[in-house]
């Protein structure tokens, strides 16, 4: 099938996202739980016309694909997640981009990453 | 968020909650915040007072959020809790309750108001909130934690109060109301949510922000602060 030109293409936004969780979990148990909580908050409707896509996930951070319309209902869809895999979680979103080389240079390749200590108190 | 000094003024840390100060601190301040409140349940309060840990670039501030269902037994804890709380809570949930902390000046937030079926506010409330200046607490934990009818029931609450906020111009204040490190989510995050629930962007970034502020402002007088209304803004010698 020929491509759709690209000024026909649908425009999209690209989120960069850290996600803390009590244990490491894998893309696709993140992909079933944005997508249910996307559904369960926003309705079916309007969880499809966000067109949500987990591009990619590896040690706790990754980028999520929604439609350029509709970024703050993939927010509110994406702060919506508590758990992932029965594992507690929250997920924080380190900027929004145009494309996938701005998002992941931005906010995906800063040497000075954030390792939070969550299980030791530290003083 | 640019410059804005975004704070989260419900959040619970040990023993009422899972996580120690320390490590919700570490957590807001990387997702952006200003700074919390520490608002322990009165009933589960630790032993002594906690030593509040000092970050750079955060502020935590002391707070208390009051459980107690008798009206004159909860005033009595406001008097005996207002010295020492930079944020004071009632945690609401009963007609006498919610009525006794908007008509106490003395209280800076009602959270958790609805009961049975009921958001919790009517017109009189919110009209004795907004001379008050006792503001509504919009949780966000309740709201992500359930889904389907606990979730629209608490949603359509919501709405409710604020229509009437909007009406009698009471103050509104956005808090995660975390129990975890879990349970805390960005300014940003948290503005996309109350954007979905139907607040304005403006009136969100008030609840976040502004709201706040203005409730540290009137617990925390400044240091030239001489008595209400006289502020020593700046010291000038006069020869």
């Amino acid at each position: 099938m020929k491509h759709l030109m690209p000024s026909l293409r649908s425009k999209k936004r690209y989120l960069a996202f850290e996600l803390f969780s009590e244990e490491p979990v894998n893309r696709g148990e993140l992909v079933r739980e944005v997508l249910s909580s996307a559904s369960a908050l926003l309705g079916d409707v309007l969880a499809s016309e966000c067109d949500i896509h987990v591009l990619g996930f590896e040690a706790g951070k990754g980028i999520i694909q929604c439609s350029h319309s509709k970024v703050t209902e993939t927010r509110a869809a994406l702060a919506a997640i508590t758990r992932v895999n029965r594992l507690r979680a929250t997920l924080y979103v380190l900027g929004v981009s145009g494309t996938i080389k701005r998002a992941t240079e931005k906010y995906l390749n800063d040497d000075a990453g954030f390792e939070p200590n969550l299980k030791a108190v530290e003083e | 968020m640019g410059k804005l000094k975004c704070y989260d003024f419900c959040v619970h840390a040990v023993p009422d909650g899972d996580n120690s100060v320390e490590e919700l601190a570490s957590l807001a301040r990387h997702f952006g915040y200003a700074g919390f409140a520490l608002t322990n349940h009165s009933d589960k309060l630790p032993q002594k007072k906690p030593v509040l840990p000092s970050l750079e670039g955060f502020e935590i501030f002391r707070g208390i959020e009051l459980v107690e269902e008798n009206p004159s037994k909860l005033h009595g804890l406001v008097g005996k809790f207002r010295k020492n709380a930079d944020v004071l809570i009632v945690h609401g949930g009963s007609e006498k309750v919610n009525r006794a902390a908007v008509e106490n000046p003395s209280v800076d937030i009602l959270n958790h108001p609805s009961f049975e079926k009921s958001s919790g506010i009517n017109q009189v409330l919110a009209k004795a909130a907004a001379d008050n200046e006792v503001a509504i607490g919009l949780n966000m934990r309740p709201l992500l934690h359930s889904r389907g009818s606990r979730r629209i029931r608490l949603l359509t609450d919501l709405m409710a109060n604020l229509d009437l906020a909007r009406k009698y111009d009471v103050q509104l204040v956005l808090s995660s109301d975390a129990m975890s490190c879990y349970d805390l989510r960005s300014p940003r995050e948290l503005l996309a949510l109350a954007e979905l629930f139907g607040l304005e962007e403006s009136e969100a970034v008030n609840a976040l922000s502004t709201v706040p502020e203005r409730i540290l402002a009137r617990n925390r007088p400044s240091p030239g602060n001489v008595r209400e209304g006289v502020e020593v803004v700046e010291e000038v010698d006069f020869l």
